[in-house]
């Protein structure tokens, strides 16, 4: 739980208060967290890419709107990020759970996990990599940043951060 | 009835609300009928009206219309999941079924066969879900704006058929800032 609080309670501090997600198990206690949390607002989304359009909304309603979601959700939104989010420069922050990397038991992450800052890259999206709990202290300045530059950020966490935050 | 003479029906309606309005021509043609700051076109990411409306009147107060078709609603159909449990009374989705894809040749949808959007809205958990002529639309959207307890999902049958027409001659960022300055958001122009 330490780990995900750290995380959130910087996101809140960088003013981020609008939280969708599409739920992942390196993702369940911040949802916890959120859906206890009346300051914010929160709700679990069917797919990555319609998240991208509930945040473009909240965005234009001047929300400072967060996706959580593991890293295959980016698969599922390229279009929506390029056509909606940058075309009109909005800045959403992607909390991501980086399925795939050291410590994943499920050997099929593997393949999006290879290709996910490739892809985060080429659409020249800024990327802040968590591996250690120390990172995470960069959260909130790194999603100030997203609203300075009018920018989706993504923030990747990686599978060995996230396990053992009970 | 096709999609132009409906937006032009429903136009003085649209101009008291915030207007989310589909990609294409949907946009181009109510840009053409009556250009307002709290219109905004969509100039990318087909299927998302739903959704963008959805996510601003979950984040301010003022009643929000998405302007959606029958194609983009079947391109994000899980869009009708999140509006049965999650849409606030300030929201409408109104959905322009005319059974085709208009923009791109008036190629068949699926609900000119078997789909009935209706039914997938009402399955979804959407409370009050309007299927109307185009003739009726006027009248199930002033009660849908007028209803402060509910959220509606309105669709209006037409037929196919596009007029000739111009791309928006506006940048994104033009839309963006005018329709949040006039949400009260922006400051600086």
């Amino acid at each position: 739980m330490k780990i995900s609080k750290k995380i959130i309670d910087n996101l809140k501090k960088g003013g981020v208060d609008f939280y969708l997600s599409v739920p992942c198990k390196l993702l369940a206690n911040m949802i916890d967290i959120l859906e206890n949390d009346k300051d914010v607002y929160y709700s679990a989304v069917p797919r990555e890419e319609e998240g991208m359009g509930i945040c473009a909304g909240a965005y234009l309603g001047n929300k400072f709107p967060c996706i959580m979601m593991q890293n295959t959700g980016i698969g599922n939104s390229v279009n929506a990020i390029v056509s909606l989010l940058q075309l009109y420069q909005m800045p959403v922050v992607f909390l991501i759970s980086y399925r795939g990397t050291p410590g994943e038991p499920v050997g099929a992450q593997g393949g999006m996990a290879k290709i996910t800052e490739d892809i985060l890259q080429t659409l020249r999206i800024p990327m802040l990599h968590c591996s250690s709990e120390k990172e995470l202290d960069k959260i909130s300045t790194f999603s100030k940043h997203a609203k300075v530059v009018e920018s989706p950020v993504a923030i990747l966490c990686d599978f060995n951060l996230m396990k053992d935050d009970k | 009835m096709n999609r132009f003479d409906l937006l032009n029906k429903v136009q003085n309606i649209l101009k008291d609300n915030l207007v989310i309005c589909n990609i294409g021509l949907p946009s181009q043609e109510l840009y053409k009928i009556s250009d307002q700051p709290n219109f905004f076109y969509m100039l990318g990411s087909m299927g998302l009206s739903s959704s963008i409306g959805l996510g601003l009147a979950l984040s301010q107060n003022k009643h929000v219309i998405s302007i959606d078709g029958d194609g983009s609603v079947l391109m994000n159909m899980n869009t009708l999941a999140t509006i049965g449990n999650r849409a606030p009374s300030n929201y409408t989705l109104l959905i322009i079924d005319n059974g085709s894809y208009g923009s791109t040749g008036d190629q068949r949808t699926f609900t000119d066969e078997k789909t009935s959007l209706k039914d997938v809205a009402l399955g979804a958990g959407c409370k009050n879900v309007i299927e109307c002529s185009g003739e009726e639309t006027v009248n199930e959207l002033n009660k849908a704006i007028d209803d402060k307890d509910n959220s509606y999902v309105i669709i209006s049958k037409i037929n196919s058929g596009n007029v000739k027409i111009d791309p928006i001659p506006l940048n994104p960022i033009t839309i963006r800032d005018r329709f949040r300055k006039f949400i009260g958001k922006v400051k600086y122009l």
